[in-house]
């Protein structure tokens, strides 16, 4: 025997297995439809091949997976034994054809039991399995026959006995900006998608439909709620240029809310629509695996539904952590409910130092709330620290109070005061810091976001996860330890967590799985931007990350401090603003580093972005001519450098 | 079999916003048309392709909801861009599917796809 040809694939059948098989009491080979004459009963029992790819899979639960998509009735046995003999018996008794295949004359016996055992918990052979479905031992088996069930299952419908093993070619997990984008692209290309997605309510009861983080209590929200606080700087500014205001200024939340959550959810219809136009299937249904190609989608009434599918996409992405003190999730909301909060979350406590922390303390001073930020030790860290301590700055002087070297210890109800501790080592006492006459309305815990991988049934499929972290590690092309479950987003291991990333990432793999390409993605020079009340925009390295990475004799820092135009007549902030670039000595003065604090950061920041990509250099800079009167001009004409320690205050154009 | 939502048909804007107003605290759908003339065939032909195929996903509303069936007018009407549908309901065009008091909206080729219109009367 050697190869045939099955319904367009090849069969391999490898020399030892035909040794084995001239052992054993089978002889037919049954290819599909195509059956090689051999010396045996019609009964056409028989060791039945499953296709099988040139790279021959040494994955036991590949190939258990393959006989069960293969074959209605398969069974797992041993030669010497009984019991497997007396199964096998059974069926020929039932008239049903039914495919071996003998463990005790396999190679790979071992990963084989390994693969059955972690898919059905058993350990004894024979195991045998109907449609696809595990009925168990002899013992299983001969009741099941005895009460009919046996007969029943024989019955049913015929499952997934073609070469479409699955019924999906594509499952996504998580209808986020990963899922969404890496679906439907997939689909673009012709393949059968299912996107699972579901938002398990916060602590407070809050929730919301697809789309995602960013869509629904993210980056949107975020940034419309940003720019209403920037609003109201600009109204308190326009009085200077000649708007005479005739009533108090004051605002409403409520009206906020609305308006915000109305456009969130046409967002969310946007996304809906798109879904169904590109035919791809979605399901409001937490999805966890329950087999190397099976998932358990359970919808918010409790019902379950399974479903197969050839590949698969991790994309579930994040969920605010809490601090597991008394009191959090009882007392404290976090970015998850506050943007969709019904009423103004009033004097607050934000916990936390991270963007997220920073951002919502800055637009909720600026919407005129008394806000302090309890900060452990420094802000934003993984950031440039010299940016992120101008942002600190920024934000003090306009009112934010900052309560550093603090960690909560309990919260309880909104009358009484919360209990702080300091988080300086040699402080172990819990000190009451406010007196009891002040206290918080609310207490907004960002203390950073944790991946949801823990209950997605990872550990059943053998995908491996940092255990600290719950990140997935993945390697260039998104693919997890396990060969056809890949991984995208907030959830992988050392990639920046942003929308823009997840979305490149997604639609590039779904290119390179389904349509040949082989483009990667460039996780490197990625900008960002941080939409604190003096906004950040950044792209490349740190001025610590490449000191570190080049040696500081090998970077030149140059920088200048610049008073946007706008700002002079309020006569506000002057020498706040702050340009900074970092250049690779060794390489034409190439910039390694792009950092701005300003208005409209990220506007400024896109465009250096794309040039960074280009591999600019400070001369090029300076060889374009800047655009008058603008905030980014400043980058044209940067000539101190931070070695010199020359003056860089400005007093504006 | 006994219908589960109602259906109310009106004409122009005022009759539509006293049908809604009539109705507070349900699921109101409105399904908003070009006039049909006396043969019962209206002026725009996109409004023509898709009424049977939104008609034929109304077994698919919520229980307890509306469907209000407005013709809005004539085209000459409907061309003014300060007619009241188009200044304070803000519809863009015609036929327009909607789910009112939420962003939930089909418009013109989108209600030829019965898979969309069956979606918005079954997704929450």
């Amino acid at each position: 025997m050697g190869n045939s040809v099955c319904k367009g694939k090849t069969v391999f059948m490898d020399t030892t297995r035909i040794k084995s098989l001239q052992n054993s009491s089978t002889g037919v080979i049954k290819a599909g439809e195509h059956k090689i004459k051999s010396h045996l009963s019609t009964e056409s029992q028989g060791l039945s091949c499953f296709t099988q790819d040139h790279s021959d899979q040494r994955d036991g639960r590949e190939i258990v997976q393959g006989f069960l998509g293969q074959n209605k009735v398969m069974i797992f046995s041993v030669t010497s034994c009984q019991l497997s003999a007396q199964v096998k018996e059974l069926f020929r008794s039932m008239k049903v054809s039914f495919c071996v295949l003998e463990l005790d004359q396999r190679e790979d016996r071992q990963e084989i039991q390994q693969a059955l055992w972690e898919l059905t918990e058993q350990r004894e052979l024979p195991s045998v399995f109907v449609n696809r479905q595990h009925i168990g031992d002899w013992e299983k088996t001969s009741q099941a026959h005895r009460e009919g069930r046996l007969q029943a299952l024989l019955d049913m419908q015929e499952v997934n006995l073609s070469p479409d093993l699955y019924d999906y070619d594509l499952l996504v997990i998580g209808g986020g900006s990963g899922g969404l984008a890496a679906a439907k692209e997939a689909a673009t290309y012709g393949k059968k998608v299912v996107v699972l997605d579901y938002v398990t309510p916060t602590p407070k009861g809050t929730t919301w439909g697809l789309g995602g983080t960013c869509v629904n209590v993210g980056c949107i929200p975020k940034k419309l709620m940003h720019q209403a606080a920037i609003l109201g700087q600009a109204i308190r500014d326009s009085q200077r240029y000649g708007w005479e205001l005739q009533e108090k200024v004051s605002h409403n939340w409520r009206n906020m809310r609305q308006a915000v959550q109305d456009h969130i959810g046409s967002l969310r219809f946007g996304y809906s629509k798109a879904l169904r136009d590109s035919k791809v299937t979605y399901m409001n249904a937490y999805g966890e695996f329950v087999g190397p190609h099976q998932i358990k989608a359970t919808n918010s009434k409790g019902k379950e539904t399974f479903y197969t599918a050839a590949t698969f996409i991790i994309a579930t992405g994040e969920r605010p952590r809490y601090l597991g003190i008394p009191g959090d999730k009882e007392y404290c909301i976090t970015s998850d409910d506050l943007f969709s909060l019904p009423q103004s979350p009033g004097r607050t406590l934000v916990v936390g130092a991270s963007y997220v922390a920073l951002e919502c303390a800055g637009f909720l001073a600026g919407l005129g709330l008394d806000i302090s930020v309890m900060v452990r030790s420094i802000l934003l860290r993984g950031f440039d620290q010299h940016m992120a301590n101008k942002i600190g700055e920024h934000m003090e002087q306009h009112g934010v109070t900052f309560i550093r070297q603090f960690v909560p210890t309990k919260v309880r109800d909104e009358y009484h005061p919360y209990i702080f501790r300091s988080s300086e080592e040699t402080v172990g006492v819990e000190l009451l810091v406010y007196s009891s006459f002040v206290w918080f309305l609310q207490v907004l815990l960002a203390v950073g976001r944790d991946a949801c991988t823990r209950t997605i049934g990872l550990d059943t499929v053998g995908v491996k996860i940092n255990v600290k972290t719950g990140k997935i590690p993945v390697n260039e092309e998104e693919q997890t330890n396990v060969p056809h479950i890949y991984a995208i987003g907030d959830v992988l291991e050392g990639k920046l967590e942003l929308t823009p990333v997840a979305i490149q990432a997604g639609r590039l793999l779904a290119r390179r799985l389904y349509a040949e390409h082989s483009t990667k993605c460039d996780y490197t020079n990625i900008p960002t931007t941080v939409f604190t009340p003096l906004e950040y925009g950044a792209c490349g390295l740190s001025e610590e990350d490449s000191i570190q990475k080049y040696g500081e004799d090998n970077i030149e820092v140059y920088h200048s401090n610049f008073w946007p135009l706008e700002w002079t007549v309020p006569a506000r902030d002057n020498n706040t603003c702050y340009a900074k670039i970092i250049c690779y000595k060794q390489d034409s003065e190439r910039v390694v580093g792009f950092h701005v604090l300003g208005p409209n950061a990220g506007e400024m920041t896109q465009g250096f972005a794309a040039a960074m990509k280009c591999g600019m250099t400070k001369e090029q800079l300076d060889n374009t001519i800047g655009i008058h009167p603008v905030c980014a001009e400043v980058f044209t004409t940067l000539s101190v450098t931070k070695r010199s320690g020359g003056d860089i205050a400005k007093g504006g154009c | 079999m006994a219908r589960q939502y109602e259906e109310v048909t009106v004409r122009g804007y005022d009759e539509f916003m006293k049908a809604v107003s009539q109705r507070k605290g349900k699921d109101v759908f409105a399904y908003f048309s070009g006039s049909k003339n006396e043969q019962g065939i209206s002026w725009c032909p996109d409004c023509v392709k898709a009424e049977p195929i939104v008609r034929g996903e109304l077994g698919y509303l919520p229980p307890g909801s509306v469907f209000i069936y407005c013709q809005v007018g004539e085209r000459s009407y409907w061309k003014d861009p300060n007619n009241e549908f188009k200044k304070t309901l803000k519809l863009s065009g015609v036929p327009t599917l909607l789910r009112y008091g939420t962003p939930q909206k089909l418009v013109e080729e989108e209600c030829f796809k019965k898979d969309l219109v069956r979606m918005m009367f079954t997704e929450d």
